[in-house]
């Protein structure tokens, strides 16, 4: 289909321009016209900053403000299938709810009715080709300056020039037009003209894969008097359904929620579409009473089809709303939310490519994903359930009494559900890497890179102790069991503090708390090797043995210093002056040092890991 | 326990800041730190104090001990860039 579509399309526009000369004027008119839409986007991206992206994060707290907000932003942007992209981005991203999306889409279809009326009330009324030209001379000296913000502004007119020109193109090739060929010859009335004018206005934006475009067509060519008033009504409803063909595609790409807010948007722009149909006559009576009480002409089609587009695409919202759970809950029964796969990413997919802000907020997900994964991993690699550890209130004792051996083949669990998000995470930013992106983004998702790649080489060091942890750990052989028991306890201590952190409330959280984190790794590492000394020393372990632990307990250490960085980068503040106060007060391992010191904190060599010697157990 | 390291990070910072690769700090950013970090003392004495394992109070006097010092160091930044 997609092979044939496009050489149909030219042969069919080459057939136009051969049998009339005035349809290169209208084609081109409309093609100047999406070029403009094209620019005007381009510009807001750039003019905006992320403004549209940190506004749309905020506007779904209530399905009212969501609504709002897609009213606001597609008058702005002229454009409803822009904000379905960002919104299916969004929720694609896990940004915003579902709710929330289709309370974007509803607003989004009455914001799109102000461009029905700045045609109708401006574009057909006055020459707008005579503000088009300066206002596209003014924009190109803007795009050519180096400030993003002019460049974004330059863009912006350049497109609204763009979009004046295409209007008055199109309706001048209309005007001529009818001096060739009728198009009225081709009017039908009654059900089959609503009918085959419905399914007309639907393709014409499936092709143009613009709704605003198929209106200000149908309003120039009816301005014209090529088209009746009545199939001017049918094609208006027709784009209303044409237009979810770009949330269709833009869900293409997306993850399953993505494809719900497309099913939202096919349902309720059809269902609107078949009221409006149904309902056709009395429609046009109230679009007669309101024009006739705001002054509008009986003769004046444009501007009534306009007053028609706002009032069906706002009942539209007004009818649906009641229903607006219900059609959640029947999407999310059509379309249900997929068994996870754990080894396989879950939040990198393309929808998410299009925005700094869905880059960086799908990616801290993925990283937070495999350190699920790798902490499962760490801890049956050593032996230890997750949940006994996180409810024990002495991890020394739980580690003590974990001494069955998990049935884990660990290289293969790694390759399947550690390797495989490390490598779609590092596929990821060097995707993103050519994109061009604000550099604070790109460098927190550089540093979330850093953090899986620690996480992975944490997953690698328990991978080097797991030999002796099954060999040693899991019956009990004195003292070198009580020394890898020491190790087991300490990388435990350390995955539960991560654990409290992530629990925090971010308000209170603060990537501080590790400094106390990495001073007890230090303790805890000279306290080991002073002990190995000593055993050494009284004979109680022998050379090699004592190389042998020495050499996982290198591993063990780096296990625990690797998952402190990662959860230092993953924690650290996200407003960027607080994440600069804290990396100013972070402490140095000669601070830290001191700060041990002054604190008083005993390095005994005797100190048991395990718990068990030199220890006053509570009762 | 000496600042010369603060010190040594704070002029690094304004060397970032004047030529645009850092965030402004204000002292009401220190003091969010710093309400954080009281925040977490409190915790860690009531858990001292309840804490009857030896091995357990020893762990959490070395992160009380850290603390203090982050407490001390915000105290200092806050009045320094005031």
């Amino acid at each position: 289909m997609r092979k044939f579509y496009l050489p149909v399309a030219i042969a069919a526009l080459l057939l136009a321009f051969w049998f009339s000369p005035d349809a290169q004027e209208i084609a081109a008119g409309v093609a100047i016209f999406l070029f403009g839409m094209l620019m005007l986007e381009d510009g807001f991206k750039l003019f905006g900053g992320g403004i549209l992206e940190r506004l749309l994060e905020r506007a779904t707290s209530s399905t009212s403000r969501a609504i709002l907000f897609g009213i606001v932003s597609t008058t702005l942007l002229q454009s409803s299938s822009l904000v379905s992209v960002i919104t299916i981005s969004f929720l694609s991203a896990g940004l915003i709810s579902l709710i929330g999306g289709v309370g974007i889409i509803f607003g989004a279809n009455i914001g799109t009715t102000t461009g029905a009326w700045l045609v109708a009330g401006l574009g057909l009324k006055v020459n707008i080709a005579a503000y088009a030209m300066p206002m596209i001379a003014l924009s190109i000296l803007l795009v050519f300056q180096k400030p993003k913000p002019l460049r974004g502004i330059g863009y912006a007119l350049g497109g609204l020039g763009f979009l004046f020109l295409g209007i008055h193109h199109m309706k001048e090739g209309f005007e001529a037009f009818k001096d060739q060929i009728d198009l009225l010859r081709f009017a039908l009335p009654g059900l089959l003209g609503l009918i085959v004018y419905t399914l007309l206005g639907t393709s014409a934006t499936v092709i143009m894969q613009s709704s605003h475009a198929t209106m200000v067509l149908i309003l120039t060519a009816l301005s014209a008097g090529q088209i009746t008033y009545e199939n001017a009504l049918a094609l208006a409803i027709g784009a209303n359904i044409g237009t979810t063909i770009t949330a269709i595609i833009g869900a293409l790409g997306a993850n399953f929620q993505g494809k719900r807010l497309a099913l939202a948007h096919l349902i309720f722009n059809v269902a609107t579409a078949a009221v409006a149909l149904i309902f056709i006559a009395p429609l046009r009576d109230l679009v007669d009473a309101i024009s006739a009480t705001v002054g509008i002409g009986s003769d004046d089609y444009a501007l009534k089809l306009a007053v028609f587009h706002t009032i069906f695409n706002t009942l539209g919202v007004a009818l649906m709303l009641p229903f607006l759970n219900r059609l959640i809950g029947f999407i999310e029964q059509r379309i249900v939310e997929p068994v996870r796969d754990v080894s396989l990413p879950r939040y990198l997919n393309e929808a998410v490519d299009e925005f700094p802000q869905t880059l960086e907020s799908a990616l801290r997900q993925e990283v937070r994903h495999l350190y699920e994964n790798a902490m499962e991993l760490i801890m049956h690699g050593l032996n230890l359930h997750r949940e006994q550890i996180f409810k024990s209130d002495n991890i020394a004792a739980e580690v003590r009494e974990s001494r069955a051996a998990f049935d884990l083949d660990l290289e293969e669990v790694y390759e399947r559900r550690v390797k495989t998000l490390y490598s779609a995470i590092v596929d990821f930013t060097t995707r993103v890497g050519d994109k061009q992106i604000p550099p604070e983004i790109a460098g927190n998702i550089y540093a979330l890179r850093d953090v899986s790649s620690d996480i992975v080489q944490v997953v690698k060091s328990v991978k080097h102790l797991r030999k002796n942890v099954l060999r040693y750990t899991t019956r009990s052989q004195g003292t070198v069991t009580e020394l890898y028991d020491g190790l087991r306890t300490e990388i435990a201590r350390i995955v539960v503090e991560i654990r409290k952190l992530d629990l925090a409330p971010p308000e209170d959280r603060s990537a501080l708390w590790l400094d106390q984190e990495r001073a007890q790794i230090e303790v805890d590492a000279r306290s080991t090797a002073r002990r190995v000394d000593a055993l050494i020393r009284t004979g109680k372990m022998n050379a090699t043995a004592a190389t042998s632990f020495l050499n996982d307990s290198g591993y063990a250490y780096a296990a625990m210093r690797g998952l402190i960085d990662a959860a230092r980068s993953y924690y650290i503040a996200r407003d960027l002056a607080i994440a600069e106060v804290e990396s100013l007060l972070t402490l140095d391992e000669d601070e830290l040092g001191e700060a041990r010191a002054a604190s008083g904190s005993s390095s005994n060599p005797d100190r048991d890991h395990g718990g068990r010697k030199n220890v006053i157990e509570d009762g | 326990m000496g600042l010369k390291k603060l010190v040594e990070k704070v002029e690094d910072y304004n060397e970032r800041l004047q030529r645009g690769k850092a965030s402004k700090i204000k002292p009401s950013d220190v003091q969010k730190v710093l309400t954080k970090l009281h925040k977490k003392k409190a915790e860690l004495e009531v858990a001292i104090a309840s804490s009857r394992r030896a091995d357990k109070k020893e762990r959490l006097k070395t992160k009380l001990g850290i603390v203090t010092e982050q407490i001390k160091r915000a105290e200092w930044l806050v009045a320094e860039i005031d």
